[in-house]
């Protein structure tokens, strides 16, 4: 005879019986314990915080649960202006101008694009990636793991190739812009050996008109900063957000002839 | 105290799981009463507004929403899509990113609100004794004399094929014409002569919308999803092709008008 659950019955699961956090301390108010008096960021007061530090620092602090060391801090600051915006040819910019140009709630600009920042190819969950293939491959040798992740090239694709996520072509050729950036970030104390990995891995590919992307950048440096992988796409539309917003919000007092509609004759339907 | 009795309890007037007992909405066994004997639009009517619609006008909301699935990515919300699938965000992310794009002043969703709002209004003018032609003039004088009437012309193009279509449906369904759609064809006549601009549908559905009943927020509210089936084919066909192929832009597609290059200060 065969089993089935003709009667649905709830499962005997134990459930929290209070919401858990490690990262925000409420000190609730005398008179109303709806209201919180204070707060503390893991275990630091916001005042103090407030008045004494930057507010790197606090971000930095937010997610790593310590505060960083000057050389930390110099990292993710001089990374967060390099990722502040990921320009206006970059399809999430593009949504969120989209959005700007027609009209749509202002509330919503960011969402939209950060939604299409999410993205694995140059977006958000190509971060994530990113950083999971360098954790793997930090300690073998980087010419050999580029060797053989391009032996894998399939010859017959168009467009362009990641042979590892946050490392391959844009438009055909070597992302310019992330070289120079992974070169101004390893420059600083505060790099360390999964940036350097990277440049080496990316070095091998410079042949072969590929190699460092902005995702790839973004994770080897987080990595470096003591993030933790599953943190690593969130980060990364946090720190594209002030771009993404500010190039949407530019365009929300224009016409909707302020960008560019196609013609039907440039628009072709294929069968 | 009422923050004291709203903790630790949910209480909901729409419905809900009663886990062994069944699925309730409305005061109805969701399962029981609607799968396989009331369609999906009148179940998300039902969760819009609160009220179970007949069928024809469940159906008649369906044509529109096909009237809106356009898979065309140069609208607006459809390119939002469309730039999702070029970087392979996921088909949800996208086709939710589009959707909300239409929560915008000139097309979408939210010009339901005005669109429904404008002609329950002016069919109280109208029953008060205005004419058409001076609701239209009235509602021109708030915008400086410019005829911006919401459902009533339309961004790209004249005409509305949307609207003929939807005139061709409700003719076969034998559907009546309400007082609100009486009175917005009289606008879209002399709007027609006066300002060469004609009823969209926002300004069709919106009218008809008012006729079964529905306030402008219900109106809203059943148009949610409305453009989300073309935003998501929009999605499909760049993610079915290289990534960034869609319209990719070379630096100098951009014409930058900002400041010429400057040093940046050291700080003081």
């Amino acid at each position: 005879m065969k089993k089935h659950h003709k009667q649905v019955q709830r499962r005997d699961d134990s459930f929290a019986e209070r919401q858990i956090t490690n990262i925000w301390h409420e000190i609730p108010s005398p008179d109303n314990p709806y209201i919180a008096a204070d707060c503390s960021c893991h275990g630091y007061n916001l005042f103090e915080l407030m008045k004494k530090r930057t507010f790197v620092d606090v971000f930095f602090l937010l997610f790593n649960t310590e505060l960083p060391t000057e050389p930390q801090k110099e990292l993710l600051e001089t990374l967060m202006i390099s990722l502040i915006n990921p320009g206006p040819r970059h399809p999430a910019t593009r949504a969120a101008m989209n959005a700007g140009v027609g009209k749509t709630d202002k509330t919503h600009i960011l969402p939209i694009s950060l939604g299409i920042l999410a993205g694995t190819h140059l977006g958000a969950a190509e971060v994530e990636l990113s950083m999971r293939f360098i954790k793997r491959n930090v300690r073998k040798d980087p010419g050999e793991v580029a060797d053989l992740l391009l032996s894998h090239k399939n010859t017959t694709t168009q467009g362009d190739w990641h042979p590892a996520p946050g490392f391959g072509s844009r438009f055909s050729g070597i992302d310019e812009l992330a070289r120079k950036i992974a070169c101004s970030l390893l420059a600083l104390e505060g790099s360390g050996k999964y940036l350097k990995w990277g440049n080496e891995f990316a070095s091998f590919l410079d042949q072969h008109k590929m190699g460092w992307l902005m995702p790839g950048i973004a994770a080897a440096a987080f990595i470096d900063l003591g993030f933790n992988s599953r943190s690593a796409a969130g980060l990364f539309q946090l720190l594209s957000a002030p771009g993404l917003f500010a190039q949407g919000l530019e365009l929300t007092n224009k016409p909707i002839t302020a960008m560019p509609f196609l013609n039907d004759e440039d628009y072709i339907i294929e069968k | 105290m009422f923050w004291d009795r709203c903790r630790g309890t949910i209480r909901s007037r729409k419905g809900g799981w009663k886990i062994g007992e069944g699925v309730f909405s409305h005061g109805y066994n969701l399962l029981e009463d609607f799968v396989g004997s009331k369609s999906y639009f009148q179940v998300m009517a039902l969760h819009a507004t609160g009220r179970l619609v007949e069928r024809s006008t469940a159906d008649w909301m369906e044509a529109v929403y096909i009237c809106m699935s356009w898979p065309d990515p140069r609208i607006w919300c459809n390119q939002i899509g469309a730039l999702g699938g070029t970087i392979n965000t996921s088909i949800v992310m996208a086709t939710a990113a589009g959707l909300m794009a239409g929560d915008s002043k000139l097309y979408g969703q939210k010009p339901m609100l005005e669109g429904v709002t404008f002609i329950q209004a002016a069919l109280k003018q109208h029953k008060a004794g205005h004419t058409a032609s001076e609701i239209i003039e009235m509602e021109c004088n708030k915008h400086r004399g410019k005829p911006h009437i919401m459902g009533y012309a339309r961004p790209i193009a004249k005409g509305d094929e949307r609207v003929e279509i939807l005139k061709k449906y409700a003719l076969k369904n034998n559907m009546a014409t309400g007082d609100h759609l009486a009175l917005a064809n009289k606008i879209d006549q002399v709007m027609l002569e006066k300002h060469n601009e004609g009823i969209n549908i926002n300004g069709y559905g919106s009218a008809i919308l008012s006729d079964f009943g529905f306030t402008p927020q219900e109106a809203y509210y059943v148009s949610t999803l409305l453009t989300a089936s073309g935003i998501t084919a929009c999605y499909l066909d760049t993610k079915e092709r290289p990534a960034e192929s869609f319209l990719p832009l070379r630096c100098d597609d951009i014409d930058y008008q900002g400041p010429p290059p400057r040093v940046v200060p050291e700080p003081d």
